[in-house]
């Protein structure tokens, strides 16, 4: 699939193309390369031209890596694109966005605190954000599939 | 400049009846087809226990019925038991049931100090229709 | 002698503001750091494991999730619902039949309708105008009897299904509705006169709070807070999901960016949802079944992604569901609007003073309704006291 036409300067980071239903765009970058996709979004479609509307991560043990996805929605043609990068599960880390796009904020440490995934540069992540005492003195990350909560 | 005053409401609404409907003492007017306390009516039901496992709160347990009483359309002598503590009467055992088998009311008096469940009011309908 | 320097030190006061939600949206923590009367930081702390909804979710079967996913929220049940199945129709390419649209999109507007009342009352309680919130409460009951009438349940509808609606509705109850919204709009009408002319609620709101439309989109906010600050984002004609193609209808969009033109929005979208409401009911077509037969419908759900969103009353609420082919999914997430709009929105406070501090944070709507307490630590003197939040509205400590 090619890339869109509105997103055309993210063309030589994006690997693959493909698209979930009901037709939204998902485009494949790696992870060192999901902050300069975002400096290009925000030099290209302004500040009002788009917002970070979700950050989902979901743990796949049987490929041993976790995915990632930023749902970027622009404005004000309403389409969404999803931004998509794979982790390996044992040492997660990808560089974080709160300091050009802020609404990274809340995704981010939620992100941390259910499922491990550390994002580098961001001062406000802890544990306890949104899991109780109980669970994170344990070390234990709830959205991962062997988590017994 | 003032807009309007709901001052000349206020008023009137001081020497009038009040909006509050006094419970205990009056009535409420429910709808006929609120979702109040539903039970299974044991001549039709036919054990498949489909609503205990579709139940989202885990509220019907099924049980056992005496082996005399068995009806002829349930052979393996199951019936269900609703726990009215948990459930959340979302309905979904009475639209899932393949033979309609369970009775709708409007009852909401459902508050009590100890633990209530259908299973009196359930095992009344066979001896209805055997007596 | 010595000449002593006088080093000056500001006294500050941490205030912490906590709603505790169990039910509702994510309950937080303010940490309000004041200088005087006037705020210079604050810290937003949460700490209470709402997310438990996601990891069940894994657990129960598709149809289950149903009446699970319509729990997470009181005041916006049907909304959740109804994201949650049209996710799962995305994934089964399932079209439901234009009756059943018809009637989602009528129990979604009355309870946006109910919703923004509900808000508007808790804004004029905090401002102190308690007669307007008796009386705003007192319409209300109005529309959950509407409610009570079409779906069978006042507040807690479970009325969506895979496929289309769970009840349907004939000529008697269209036209008992009919007569409760047209009672409605009346009382509507006069509610926004006081809120443009009464000086109590002016003179609180305007100026207060606000944000400028390249921060909306850098920080992340939604809804009518978006609205309020000229930015017109609303997924009801970004999607055009449901009969939101066919029924025609505005998109209320205000200049002033302050807390008063986040209010005048939610009152204004209230007039265009019970035209919505009238609109749906005199052209309700008849053209399928609008309830599915709940016992033919498939267990097994096909592999795939699907992402949905849906206006809720408060903004944007994303579900979005993995399945690997089972009879449980894989993944579900969901992203309610409060998330975006209260944790981001931290930069706001800073500048007003802390009587304006609960006016802002009602403006964004988290319900604050169930519980409040504050606590004031006067550092200087280390005393600690308990105010609730109303009093900190009325006139600071």
């Amino acid at each position: 699939m090619e890339v869109p036409e509105k997103i055309k300067f993210l063309g030589d980071l994006v690997k693959e193309v493909h698209s979930i239903k009901p037709n939204r765009i998902v485009l494949e970058i790696d992870k060192e390369n999901i902050r300069k996709a975002f400096e290009l979004l925000l030099g290209n479609l302004g500040d009002t031209g788009f917002y970070l509307a979700v950050i989902v991560g979901t743990d796949h043990p049987d490929k041993n890596k976790i995915s990632l996805d930023y749902y970027v929605i622009t404005h004000p043609d309403k389409e969404v694109y999803i931004l998509r990068t794979w982790l390996p599960r044992d040492d997660p880390r990808v560089p974080s966005v709160v300091d050009i796009l802020p609404a990274a904020l809340s995704g981010e440490c939620e992100t941390y605190d259910l499922l491990g995934i550390l994002f580098e540069g961001n001062p406000y992540l802890k544990r306890g954000f949104f899991v109780s005492p109980d669970i994170y003195e344990k070390g234990i990350y709830p959205l991962r599939k062997d988590a017994k909560v | 400049m003032p807009g309007p005053s709901l001052l000349k409401e206020v008023l009137q609404r001081f020497f009038s009846k009040p909006v509050t409907i006094q419970y205990p003492f009056e009535s409420t007017d429910v709808e006929k087809d609120l979702r109040g306390k539903h039970y299974a009516d044991l001549s039709k039901c036919i054990g498949c226990s489909l609503c205990a496992i579709e139940c989202p709160a885990d509220a019907i347990v099924m049980e056992k019925l005496p082996e005399d009483k068995k009806p002829k359309q349930n052979p393996r002598g199951l019936y269900p038991v609703i726990n009215y503590g948990l459930c959340v009467f979302c309905y979904r055992c009475v639209t899932v049931c393949p033979v309609k088998a369970f009775i709708t009311t409007d009852d909401y008096h459902l508050a009590s100090p100890t633990k209530l469940d259908s299973r009196d009011i359930t095992l009344k309908t066979l001896l209805e229709k055997k007596g | 002698m010595a000449v002593t320097k006088v080093v000056e030190i500001p006294v500050t006061l941490e205030i912490p503001i906590g709603p505790q939600h169990p039910a509702l949206h994510e309950p937080l923590m303010l940490k309000v750091y004041a200088d005087g009367e006037e705020v210079v930081k604050v810290d937003i702390n949460t700490g209470y494991n709402h997310r438990g909804i996601e990891k069940l979710c894994e657990r129960n079967s598709f149809y289950r999730n149903i009446f699970i996913c319509g729990r997470v929220c009181g005041i916006c049940n049907t909304v959740h619902a109804n994201c949650y199945v049209r996710a799962v129709e995305y994934l089964m390419d399932i079209d439901p039949p234009k009756r059943a649209k018809y009637l989602r999109v009528l129990a979604m507007e009355l309870e946006r309708i109910h919703s923004h009342l509900i808000i508007n009352a808790i804004m004029a309680e905090i401002l102190g105008f308690d007669t307007l919130f008796m009386y705003i409460m007192r319409d209300r009951e109005k529309i959950m009897k509407a409610k009570e009438i079409l779906t069978g349940n006042r507040v807690l509808a479970d009325y969506m299904m895979v496929g289309g609606v769970r009840r349907d509705i004939d000529s008697v109850k269209k036209d008992r509705l009919l007569n409760i919204i047209n009672i409605i709009e009346g009382d509507i009408k006069r509610y926004i006169k006081i809120f443009e002319t009464d000086d109590t609620i002016t003179k609180r709101l305007m100026s207060v709070g606000v944000i400028k439309p390249s921060q909306i989109t850098k920080y992340g906010l939604l809804g009518p807070i978006a609205r309020g600050s000229n930015i017109k984002i609303d997924v009801r004609m970004g999607d055009k999901y449901d009969a939101y193609d066919e029924i025609p209808f505005n998109v209320i969009v205000r200049k002033e960016m302050d807390s008063w033109a986040r209010m005048m929005v939610r009152w204004e979208e209230t007039i265009e949802s019970i035209n919505m409401c009238r609109y749906v009911l005199e052209h309700l077509p008849s053209d399928g079944p609008a309830v599915p037969d709940e016992r033919r419908l498939p267990r097994r759900f096909p592999a795939g992604e699907s992402f949905a969103r849906v206006e809720a009353p408060r903004g944007e609420l994303t579900y979005y569901i993995n399945s690997v082919g089972r009879q449980v999914p894989y993944r579900v997430k969901i992203r309610t609007p409060s998330f975006n709009n209260i944790i981001n929105s931290g930069f706001s406070y800073i500048g007003y003073s802390i009587a304006d501090v609960p006016v802002i944070l009602t403006s964004y709507d988290p319900c604050i309704a169930c519980m409040e307490r504050a606590v004031v630590t006067n550092v200087k003197r280390g005393t600690r006291k308990s105010v609730s939040l109303k009093q900190l509205a009325k006139g600071g400590v």
